[in-house]
């Protein structure tokens, strides 16, 4: 498994702990009443920070682990690389991954012409953001996996 | 893919030589070489040029164009 490949597998691994738990967390605060107040976007958005500061941290811990792990499990020396193949497929997944967020911002303009709340935006704007990321590095693994 | 490439075999005249030691000799991962001798992946020029010097020959003994 080459450098960059290894590195879409922990991106991937951190953003979906990271979506979990952040999803976990909002349901219990909504649960709270946390959001029905006037300050709603402003409880959200101290969410939303502590949310970049959980996945620098989970970042670092998956990172070490998994490289860990691998060494354990394969034997073999990591190769930190990283070469022009990797840098056309971070290229290619970045562009797919622009493309969804793109349109997925249109729709979330679109929603809000159609009378849908900021707090709603924003929450669709974040899990975009999210969701794009997620789709980044699956879509690196997958053409790592086929041999691109 | 249009371009066809005999790595594999100037790898078994070179005594053999293994993808990771092709690799080295260029600079990339054993993946890339892997991914370019299936033809999967084009090189660049640059890439390509490096491999053909590896094995001490011109780039058109290495990659053949297919295409029209």
């Amino acid at each position: 498994m080459s450098y960059g490949e290894r590195e879409a597998m922990t991106g991937l691994i951190t953003s979906l702990i990271v979506v979990a738990l952040f999803l976990w967390h909002l349901s219990g605060q909504h649960g709270d009443g946390v959001f029905d107040g006037p300050e709603a976007l402003q409880v959200w958005a101290r969410m939303v920070l502590l949310l970049v500061a959980w996945s620098i941290g989970i970042a670092i811990v998956v990172s070490i682990g998994f490289h860990i792990l691998y060494g354990m499990l394969t034997g073999e020396k990591p190769d930190d690389r990283r070469d022009e193949r990797d840098r056309d497929i971070e290229r290619r997944a970045l562009t797919w991954a622009w493309y969804l967020l793109s349109f997925g911002l249109l729709g979330v303009i679109i929603d809000l012409a159609m009378g849908a709340t900021a707090f709603r935006a924003m929450n669709l704007v974040l899990a975009l953001c999210a969701g794009s990321e997620i789709f980044n590095d699956g879509v690196k693994l997958w053409l790592y996996r086929r041999g691109a | 893919m249009a371009i066809e490439n005999r790595i594999r075999r100037l790898r078994f005249d070179a005594g053999e030589m293994t993808q990771k030691d092709l690799a080295d000799r260029v600079g990339v991962t054993r993946q890339t070489i892997l991914a370019i001798e299936n033809g999967k992946y084009a090189p660049t020029l640059d890439l390509a040029f490096r491999i053909a010097r590896a094995f001490g020959v011109p780039l058109d003994q290495v990659f053949t164009f297919q295409g029209d």
